[in-house]
């Protein structure tokens, strides 16, 4: 075993410290769980997943994801935190947070969901995908019990977020998706506190499990990776189908949504892709959804391609634009003039920004201070 | 014979040096010392579960060892194989828990084998994922002391992915560091994915995103990672536990489903053993009723993509087995 402390260690470390202050001290469910306490996901008490079925010798079909493994006993599905015992499927995350921070909430990023306010939030291990450029990895493709984690049960991380007196828990970092019931679960035991819910996600995920949380929910935003299949496949391992089914869910439920699409030098960043996608958006969302073109930097598996020139996001953000889209942002570009909110009435700025800091916004009641123009979003 | 030495002499051995350098970083894997052999020892399970003598262990192991180099004794096989310069990990595949793993006393018998055959104590590991696997498969955790060591690679992986073919993984520092050279020590049993669990699939316990790449019957994957350098490169020898078989509904233990099968397999061709498992637990599904593995659509074929990389022979009709 090695001595030294990797990233994956540090990081959760540094997440640790940063919570562990936010917490009362009393005592967590189980007696021997102190709250804030690393624990293995071997330690957490069985919970049984909430989105799957059981099938004939003790094997299960889950029912969370479109991947739907089927998983024999002893055996974990394609996200690494779900485990058949013995005929029942189990989450091994609920409750296992591997990294809690303070973050503003433009760096999900959500730029109309009540901006410059501070989300706390948190991730769990595994992912139900495999991006080759994620940036994430070193929580996202891991396995629980090979990341540190603290035991934060979904009543304690909702108590600190009120003590850390923000209006925002984020479930983000790794996919959200793998650890559905705890977003669940801390989403109802935040909405009393007063505390809002938001997701980010790569919305691969099933109907049912979508539709019974979007309730919970103050905002969801997707990552859309790209807008062609053969990039699913390759790059994510994963399926575009039916990521837009669940952006369509989303807008349908009425929860406030944002898209982002990480443009990836030679993959997913031609002009007829990204107007084909802008065209979709509009149509099937309606011209009002946000959606960010964002700068990617070489990582993980994708250390052979360079970061994304400016003049592509440039590029994309004038095709989304001529196809009528309203509010389309740059990411990820510190000081592009992309990263304000302008009305769409009168093109007057609303809220300037630098990278994640919120430096003006002449917002007033949701909408602009010139022409009176209602502005979507959450604002208050 | 010459003291001196010409410039033409000073010329080849830098040529030679400029041509070994790149080939050696390039070498995938060892083709196997004898393709297509398998080695077979029978060793019964004692009534009542009891644990098997470690006479007997020693015995059937030697036997299998023999049978799959043709050397003169267990010792000689190990030298063929290992220098005492080597450090050897043998991984095991302790998911089964204790009745579905290997026998200690097979894995104590076996790292005897290597100290006879020049290797220090410390330079043999037997490993597994996790210490709390191994401890559950009857294994006592040593870092230090004993005849052999033995722990689980407990998260201690490169820290960056490594990729071959279609896996993106990071590989468990034991092996791609520490370890010179590599033993697959598995079972053979069903799986409910790959379709067979026995050297091969066991190397899954050496990346860290194993889950990822139960697709497709586990193929090209499990072949991806015999064909990584780590892998490929170190792996001399597969033993195979198979005093009990599971023929269905595996990779967990159900002992409704396992039988005595009796014996030890060992081959330095980890393609062709694996090919072994197939057929053998083949034969027990047949005998059973039940549908073959290509029937039931879960033939392992990354045992014939292995084979199309060259690290063995696939065909389990090509298959020799050589008994003990």
């Amino acid at each position: 075993m090695s001595d030294s402390l990797s990233r994956r260690h540090l990081l959760a470390a540094a997440a640790g410290g940063t919570v562990v202050t936010l917490l009362p001290r009393r005592l967590a469910a189980r007696p021997d769980l102190r709250p804030g306490e690393p624990v293995s996901s071997e330690d957490l008490p069985a919970r049984e997943a909430s989105w799957y079925r059981k099938l004939p010798e003790r094997r299960v079909e889950c029912q969370l994801c479109p991947r739907g493994c089927q998983v024999a006993d002893a055996e974990r599905g394609a996200c690494g935190v779900r485990e058949n015992r013995g005929g029942t499927y189990t989450t091994l995350v609920h409750g296992a947070a591997c990294a809690v921070h303070l973050d503003p909430i433009e760096k999900k990023p959500f730029f109309h969901v009540l901006p410059g306010a501070n989300a706390l939030s948190w991730a769990t291990a595994g992912c139900n995908v495999e991006c080759k450029f994620c940036q994430n990895w070193e929580i996202s493709q891991f396995r629980p019990e090979q990341v540190p984690a603290r035991y934060l049960p979904p009543d304690l991380l909702a108590d600190a977020a009120t003590r850390a007196r923000v209006p925002l828990l984020a479930a983000t970092y790794s996919e959200p998706v793998v650890f559905w019931e705890y977003v669940r679960d801390t989403a109802a035991a935040a909405r009393p506190l007063g505390v809002r819910t938001v997701v980010v996600s790569n919305g691969y995920i099933q109907e049912r499990p979508l539709i019974e949380v979007l309730p919970l929910l103050a905002a969801v935003k997707v990552d859309l990776k790209a807008f062609r299949e053969p990039f699913y496949h390759d790059v994510v391992r994963g399926e575009l189908k039916p990521v837009l089914a669940s952006l369509e869910r989303v807008r349908k439920a009425g929860v406030w949504l944002e898209i982002v699409v990480l443009l990836l030098p030679t993959l997913n960043d031609s002009e007829d892709e990204i107007r084909d996608l802008a065209r979709w958006v509009k149509t099937n969302l309606g011209p009002e959804v946000p959606v960010h073109f964002t700068r990617f930097h070489p990582t993980y598996r994708l250390t052979n391609l360079p970061p994304t020139p400016i003049a592509t996001l440039d590029r994309a953000w004038q095709v989304a634009r001529a196809e009528g889209l309203r509010f389309v942002y740059l990411g990820n570009v510190p000081g592009h003039p992309a990263e304000n909110t302008f009305c769409p009435g009168c093109s007057a700025v609303l809220i300037r920004r630098e990278g994640f800091l919120v430096r003006e916004n002449t917002l007033r009641d949701g909408h602009c201070p010139s022409c009176r123009r209602q502005i979507p979003g959450v604002w208050s | 014979v010459r003291s001196t030495f010409s410039r033409r002499d000073l010329g080849r051995w830098l040529g030679a040096g400029l041509v070994a350098g790149p080939l050696a970083a390039t070498v995938k894997a060892a083709p196997a010392r004898f393709p297509g052999r398998v080695g077979l020892a029978a060793l019964a399970g004692p009534r009542g579960g009891a644990p098997i003598p470690p006479t007997a262990a020693r015995r059937a192991l030697a036997g299998a060892l023999v049978a799959a180099t043709g050397a003169a004794s267990a010792e000689a096989s190990a030298r063929l194989l290992f220098r005492p310069s080597d450090t050897v990990g043998i991984k095991l595949n302790c998911l089964g828990g204790r009745n579905l793993a290997p026998r200690v006393a097979l894995v104590d018998a076996l790292a005897a084998i290597l100290g006879e055959a020049g290797l220090a104590t410390e330079r043999i590991v037997a490993f597994d994922r996790s210490s709390r696997e191994l401890q559950r498969a009857g294994f006592t955790i040593r870092h230090s002391g004993g005849d052999y060591l033995c722990y689980g690679i407990d998260n201690d992986y490169d820290p960056e992915p490594s990729t071959s073919g279609q896996i993106g993984s990071c590989f468990a520092r034991l092996v791609s560091t520490t370890c010179t050279a590599l033993i697959s020590f598995g079972v053979v049993k069903d799986h409910d994915l790959a379709g067979v669990s026995a050297g091969l699939k066991n190397l899954y316990g050496l990346i860290h995103n194993p889950n990822k790449y139960h697709d497709n019957n586990c193929d090209p994957y499990v072949a991806d990672v015999l064909h990584h350098p780590f892998v490929g490169g170190k792996l001399r020898l597969t033993v195979l536990d198979g005093v009990v078989g599971q023929y269905h509904g595996g990779p967990a233990y159900r002992p409704d489903t396992t039988w005595p099968l009796g014996v030890v397999a060992a081959s330095t061709d980890p393609v062709a053993c694996d090919a072994w498992a197939w057929r053998t637990i083949d034969g027990e599904r047949t005998r059973r009723g039940l549908e073959t593995l290509e029937q039931a659509k879960r033939s392992p074929r990354f045992i014939a993509t292995a084979a199309r990389y060259g690290l063995g022979v696939g065909d389990p009709s090509a298959i020799r087995e050589v008994h003990a």
